[in-house]
């Protein structure tokens, strides 16, 4: 056990790029196994999001079934391919009138009906991911993840940008940008445990509060009552498993966000959401490799020489040369995810890995950013989420179907039967 | 009005006479002497239409009993220059003092300002040391002469140099220092000369008292005082107001059959009910109304009708007179209907930013400081020089940029203290807007957390006033029982937090947790400390929240009202002043409230209105991630092969400080759309001003990206001057190869016109990156921009937008001046501004903007009241925003009659429910 402390601290101080599998699943059996039943591992959720949409013409596959030829983007896929499921022709309505952008993030898993506007003018609703975490979320330490790669450190957007999960309309569920910070939350028993003395004092504030308020500001209020009642079961729960968190006896990441690669970032970050996932602290989770538009360029250590311009170039891509450049961009995203998704099958949970038991979703709420189109919807699914989805293919469905279907199957896939998901009208076959 | 007038009429005079108000203004009072520049020229202003430099509503109480810097308030020449002083002692005044050098026989000439002509106790405070020589210091105005030996074996300070009762006219004093010999002792410096150090001298009036410093005496600047009528007028007072006009409402209104006779004539071949094109229809509106009863419709008829959007080119044009009459019809209509309907609009509860959380803390708990660093308190002074009671901006300030500078963010203040996420800007607005500020439950660990971190650091006990009367242990006091003091701290400290009387229940709920940590830490001051912890915490601190009653509307509690206020002013708390005023209710009679207002505008808290409002209305934070290219553009990295610090840290400074200064001095708000003066380090003017910037510098540390000196210049080119042609704008507004007009349209657009543009199609034609590439094809951007716009959708907005783009073409991708295109193509930056006024360049289009300064001032006032209020305006807050234009017209932009007539409003005194509130957007 000795060395495996050791050598878990010198992966955490490293770049964090590469995890040191078999240790990672050392700490899979003294957590999850001991919390869950080998044949009986949960299953989880993970969206990996991808800003400003793709390149369509280097995206799209020409075949369907098994033995579909790979496009030029999502050749780095080829590895993993037995344990992908890509989606074609999945749909999001868009709402004329508001930023085509916001709504991509802001929309994306929430599909809600076109009608169903907020204030802000977006059909946005309770995203799936929470709606999932709903149930999920009462047996595991945390309900959700979030968590986003936003490197800006300009104000240049609003939070509609920069979002993709939602309590509500209006109530974002914020995503952390740090990764310190986040790994502060999921191990730092004691930050947790500290804070419980004062939530009955402030509780009684918020009631006391409360009657003198008009109705649109108790609904406000109650975001924060709602916060206090997570905080207070992620407590309990978290000094449950206060003894697995401790065996693991990580070391916050020595290095700061600012000063790591691209690549890095993206990485370390999928590394603490794997970790979540793996033992059990969470079982779903976003990850937003970026935000949506946000028109500063951005260092791409060891692809570009200078600064990406990712949301500009998709305005410019029928220009082959951005076009090439902005299929780099694609390809970079895609081998991101690949690299984690390896990283999920190497741990093993019982007689299966943590891709089987996860469903670990990328795309973009844009297909392409050019004319910020919604129909086709870049889509791939790699794991089986616990043998719910069946990999190793690609499907096309009829042009129009929404990909709230996607989301009501999932939910369904994660033990949520809802009915009314979004702007759904039916499920995709090929998750059960 | 005129169609197109070559030369617009001044009819600002003619509105404020209409409105029969004598024009009197703030420098009527004093003199303010010709601000001279470092090289004593100064800028010709231009006689065509009113000049804002006039406008001053605060006179400096400086130089009566002031103390000047050497290194800031006296004019660098020559060899002199600034030498931080930290290492050798704490003793310098400011940390530094002006140091020079020369040879036996050389000068230190330099000057100081006095500002008021009388007799005056001068003392000099110089530096001692070992390579300092003797010196003849005269003062030539007073005939002045004296000699001073400057030698000592140590760096220390000398005595102080007094001269008595000396007359001193108000202006420059020129001052010289000759260098004629050394004390035997003394080393030479650079085996050649000697040196002298100049920290400071003090200036104390003596032929009369000085004069109180300004305060909240709302009958001295009498001309400019706001409407602050007694309050039983007051609430029925503001009337809607004609918008858009500035003459009186002595004009024929249009007869209905007359108004339908113009729709038919002018608007219906397009606008009808089985119209594919437009659903606006002047027969029946969209919900079934008579058009006429469709606010939104009404304005926007009122709007593009006035700004010759509508009817579009090439249809039949009313005549000048037509379009008037029916503009003030339409505008008649809409205060009709604004006046018989209930109009107000909600402002929704909200949490503090974090922004104004730090400031909440710091006041709470009387800190010495922040409690985190945040990048976006741009502005950062080691010395504060934001002191507006003196109604004086300095002659030069010594300030760092936080957000892009290096060793300017502190990584932590208090240790384990960190800020939790920023708040981000909402579309076109604020990062105050209630919809946008929520608790998750991520908010409310960071809030727990933060809450006990910032009382437990181990830096709290010496970082805060309150660490004997918060946080002793009782016992030490006599006469009432330990519970008794112990309640009443925490009495009066929830008073101040929660802003709100305290009911006895809240006291024992917080006294009982005391108790129980007292008993289980054995520490009554662990205790207390938990006990605030859990008060930054509460959703009573962090929510901004007011009480409903189910009425429609309802005057703000004194609480309610005091907390607004200081939220707007000094994004933090009310003070204990403000809580008195709160308390006993005379908070709720306008005068005190306009009394309050103009004391607390004269507290350097103020200040967040520059770093909180000014930093987001200009969005200054764009330059954060602005790239120009490496290659095309090096000079603005500070050496080859590192872009971590860009020239942007110093540009970002110089809008702020311009903005800084209009408030501490009270000018008009016009100078940020054109001003005689600016603040810029030495480097900043050589960017403007130099072909190569930064002399010879290659490839090495080009610029300093610590703190800078930056003086006020006096601006010779009217090119120069004011926000819109900053560097700062034109970087930010620019992309890495090229100017980007459309961007900068935009930005004009939003920022100064308060217009902003509907949000771009999803079909965007892309435009070549690098004008290099365009130019090749041998047209300017500006022609290929025109010609992708040809199709009639793009052109319906593209024609009011890109004039504001075109107009500053030329200015380079970095702010740069040119007059040609790196190719030698000439640069177009004619146009017209809202379809009437033509002009042809930069120099022009300011003039437009000073001549109808209705459209910046109304621009300025609805930013600042959408901040004030957090939330977005309505149409419903018209009414409000033509009574505080009519107000600042008057004044001539004066600062402070923004700010005083947005805190009088009935938006920002009021309190309305949603639940009751009609919708108008």
């Amino acid at each position: 056990m000795r060395n495996h402390k050791l050598a878990r601290r010198s992966v955490l101080r490293g770049s964090g790029v590469a995890i040191a599998l078999p240790l990672l699943e050392a700490m899979h059996r003294s957590t999850t196994a001991q919390a869950a039943p080998q044949n009986l591992a949960p299953r989880r959720l993970a969206f990996f999001y991808i800003p400003n949409g793709v390149v369509q013409t280097a995206w799209n596959l020409a075949e369907v079934g098994k033995d579909y030829q790979l496009s030029p983007t999502l050749k780095p896929i080829e590895s993993v391919r037995e344990n992908i499921l890509v989606v074609s022709n999945l749909d999001r309505i868009k709402v004329a009138g508001t930023d085509g952008h916001a709504q991509a993030s802001t929309c994306w898993l929430s599909s809600a009906a076109p009608d169903e506007l907020s204030p802000a003018g977006y059909p946005l609703k309770r995203t799936i991911d929470q709606i999932i975490a709903d149930k999920t979320g009462s047996e595991t330490s945390f309900r959700s993840l979030e968590l986003s790669c936003n490197p800006y450190e300009d104000n240049r957007e609003s939070i509609y940008f920069d979002n993709i999960s939602w309590f509500g309309h209006g109530h974002v569920a914020r995503s952390l940008r740090d990764p310190a910070e986040v790994f502060n939350r999921l191990f730092r028993v004691e930050e947790h445990v500290n804070s419980s003395s004062v939530l009955d004092l402030v509780m009684e504030d918020a009631k006391s509060l409360q009657p003198r308020l008009s109705k649109l500001d108790q609904h406000k209020l109650a975001e924060y009552t709602d916060a206090v009642r997570t905080v207070e079961q992620q407590i309990t729960r978290v000094q449950q498993r206060q003894d697995d968190i401790a065996k693991l006896n990580p070391t916050t990441p020595i290095k700061p966000w600012q000063a790591m690669r691209r690549d890095e970032f993206i990485q370390v970050m999928g590394d603490l959401m794997i970790l979540a996932l793996q033992s059990d602290l969470t079982r779903v989770a976003t990850l937003m490799t970026g935000p949506e538009r946000w028109g500063s360029p951005l260092k791409v250590e060891g692809w570009f020489d200078k600064p990406i311009q990712h949301h500009s170039w998709t305005h410019g891509q029928h220009n082959e040369g951005i076009r090439k450049q902005l299929e780099r961009v694609d390809l970079f995203h895609l081998e991101q995810f690949v690299h984690l998704v390896k990283k999920m099958q190497a741990i093993n949970e019982g007689d299966s890995t943590l891709l089987d038991n996860t469903a670990f979703m990328l795309g973009s709420g844009l297909s392409s950013g050019e004319h910020h189109v919604c129909n086709n919807l870049p889509t791939l699914i790699a794991g089986r989420c616990g043998g719910a989805i069946q990999t190793g293919q690609h499907v096309r469905y009829a042009e129009g179907t929404p990909i709230a279907n996607l989301w009501r199957s999932l939910a369904r896939a994660m033990g949520v039967d809802q009915k009314n998901v979004g702007d759904s009208t039916g499920l995709i076959n090929e998750i059960s | 009005m005129t169609a197109h007038p070559k030369r617009p009429p001044i009819y600002i005079c003619l509105a404020v006479l209409a409105f029969g108000l004598a024009l009197s203004l703030a420098t009527s009072e004093g003199k303010e002497p010709a601000l001279t520049d470092e090289n004593g020229q100064t800028k010709e202003t231009p006689a065509k239409f009113f000049d804002y430099h006039q406008v001053r509503g605060r006179q400096s109480q400086r130089s009566e009993q002031g103390k000047l810097e050497g290194e800031l308030d006296f004019s660098l020449l020559g060899k002199s220059r600034m030498q931080g002083m930290a290492p050798f002692g704490p003793q310098w005044s400011h940390n530094a003092h002006l140091l020079w050098d020369g040879v036996i026989g050389d000068s230190m000439k330099s000057s100081f300002e006095v500002d008021a002509s009388g007799v005056y106790d001068v003392s000099i405070q110089l530096t001692l040391a070992g390579d300092y020589g003797l010196f003849r210091m005269t003062l030539p105005q007073s005939s002045i002469t004296k000699e001073i030996d400057l030698y000592s074996n140590r760096v220390e300070l000398a005595p102080l140099v007094v001269l008595e009762d000396l007359n001193l006219e108000a202006g420059p004093q020129a001052i010289e220092f000759k260098l004629i010999g050394a004390n035997e002792k003394a080393r030479k410096f650079q085996n050649r000369g000697y040196l002298m150090g100049l920290d400071f001298l003090q200036l104390t009036r003596k032929d009369r008292k000085p004069s109180s410093p300004v305060t909240a005496d709302p009958t001295r600047n009498t001309p400019n005082t706001p409407n602050t009528p007694n309050s039983k007028n007051k609430d029925q007072a503001e009337k809607p107001k004609p918008a858009n006009t500035n003459e009186p409402a002595s004009f024929q209104q249009l007869t209905s059959q007359q108004i339908s006779a113009f729709t038919k004539t002018f608007c219906s071949d397009c606008h009808h009910a089985d119209s594919q094109e437009t659903e606006v229809d002047f027969e029946i509106s969209s919900d079934g109304h008579p058009w006429h009863e469709d606010p939104k419709l009404l304005r926007q008829a009122r709007n593009e009708l006035a700004d010759h959007e509508m009817p579009p080119e090439g249809s039949e044009q009313p005549s000048t007179e037509q379009r008037n009459a029916m503009v003030k019809t339409l505008n008649s209509m809409l205060s009709d209907y604004l006046q018989t309907h209930q109009t107000a609009t909600p402002t929704a509860m909200r949490r503090m930013t974090r922004y104004e959380y730090n400031n909440a803390v710091r006041d709470l708990l009387q800190l010495r400081g922040d409690i985190y660093p945040l990048p976006e308190k741009t502005l950062r002074a080691f010395t504060p020089y934001f002191e507006p009671a003196t109604g004086h901006s300095p002659r030069a300030i010594l300030v760092g940029n936080r957000t892009l500078g290096k060793n300017q963010v502190e990584r932590q203040i208090l240790t384990g203290v960190n800020p939790f996420a920023i708040d981000l800007q909402a579309e076109g607005g604020f990062n105050n807007r209630g919809e946008e500020l929520g608790v998750s439950p991520i908010l409310l660990e960071s809030l727990l957390r933060l809450g006990r971190s910032i009382v437990h650091s181990p830096e709290f006990d010496g970082y805060c006033g309150l660490t004997t009367s918060l946080f002793s242990s009782p016992e030490q006091e006599s006469g009432n029982t330990t519970h008794d003091v112990a309640k009443e701290r925490i009495a009066k400290l929830l008073e101040r937090a929660f802003r709100t009387a305290i009911d006895e229940s809240t006291i024992n709920r917080y006294h009982e947790y005391l108790q129980a940590r007292h008993e289980e830490t054995n520490s009554f001051r662990t205790a207390m400390k938990d006990v605030v912890a859990a008060i930054l915490a509460s959703p009573r601190f962090v929510y901004l929240a007011e009480s409903s009653t189910n009425s429609n509307t309802k005057l703000l509690s004194g609480y309610e009202i005091a907390t607004r206020l200081s939220i707007f002013l000094w994004s933090s708390i009310p003070d204990e002043a403000l809580l008195v005023a709160a308390r006993n209710g005379s908070l709720l009679d306008p005068e005190v409230l306009d009394a309050q207002t103009q004391r607390m505008l004269l507290d350097p808290k103020c200040h967040a209105l520059t770093q909180n409002f000014a930093r987001q209305w200009l969005r200054l934070d764009q330059l954060v991630t602005a790239v120009p290219d490496f290659d095309r553009f090096p000079r603005y990295y500070s050496r080859i092969g590192c872009e971590q610090w860009k020239f942007g840290l110093q540009m970002m400074v110089e809008p702020l400080l311009l903005f800084d200064s209009i408030m501490m001095e009270d000018r008009s708000i016009m100078l940020l759309i054109d001003s005689d003066y600016s603040y810029r380090s030495d480097e900043l003017q050589s960017w403007y001003s130099e072909k190569k910037p930064f002399g010879n510098r290659e490839n090495r540390n080009r610029f300093n990206t610590n703190q800078q000196r930056y003086s006020k210049r006096k601006l010779t080119d009217r090119r120069e001057g004011g926000v819109i042609t900053s560097a700062a704008t034109m970087t930010m507004t620019s992309s890495p190869l090229r100017t980007s007009p459309i961007t900068r349209g935009a930005w004009v657009a939003t920022v100064i016109l308060n217009r902003p543009p509907p949000p771009p199609p999803d079909t965007v034609p892309p435009i070549e990156a690098d004008d290099r590439e365009i130019e090749s094809s041998g047209l300017t951007l500006r022609q290929r921009l025109t010609q992708h716009q040809s199709s009639p959708q793009c052109a319906a907005c593209h024609s009011q937008l890109d004039p504001l783009g075109f107009v500053l073409e030329n200015y380079d991708a970095v702010g740069r001046w040119r007059t040609s295109y790196t190719s030698g193509l000439e640069i177009d930056s004619s146009g017209e501004l809202l379809g009437k006024l033509k002009f042809k360049d930069i120099i022009e289009f300011k003039d437009a903007l000073l001549q109808h300064p209705e459209f910046f001032m109304r621009a300025f006032a609805e930013h600042m009241l959408a901040y004030a209020l957090g939330r977005e305006l309505t149409l419903a807050d018209e009414p409000a925003v033509d009574t505080i234009l009519q107000s600042t017209l008057k004044t001539h932009g004066q600062f402070t009659t923004v700010i005083r007539q947005i805190v009088q409003s009935r938006a920002f005194r009021y309190h309305v429910d949603e639940s009751t509130a009609e919708e108008i957007r």
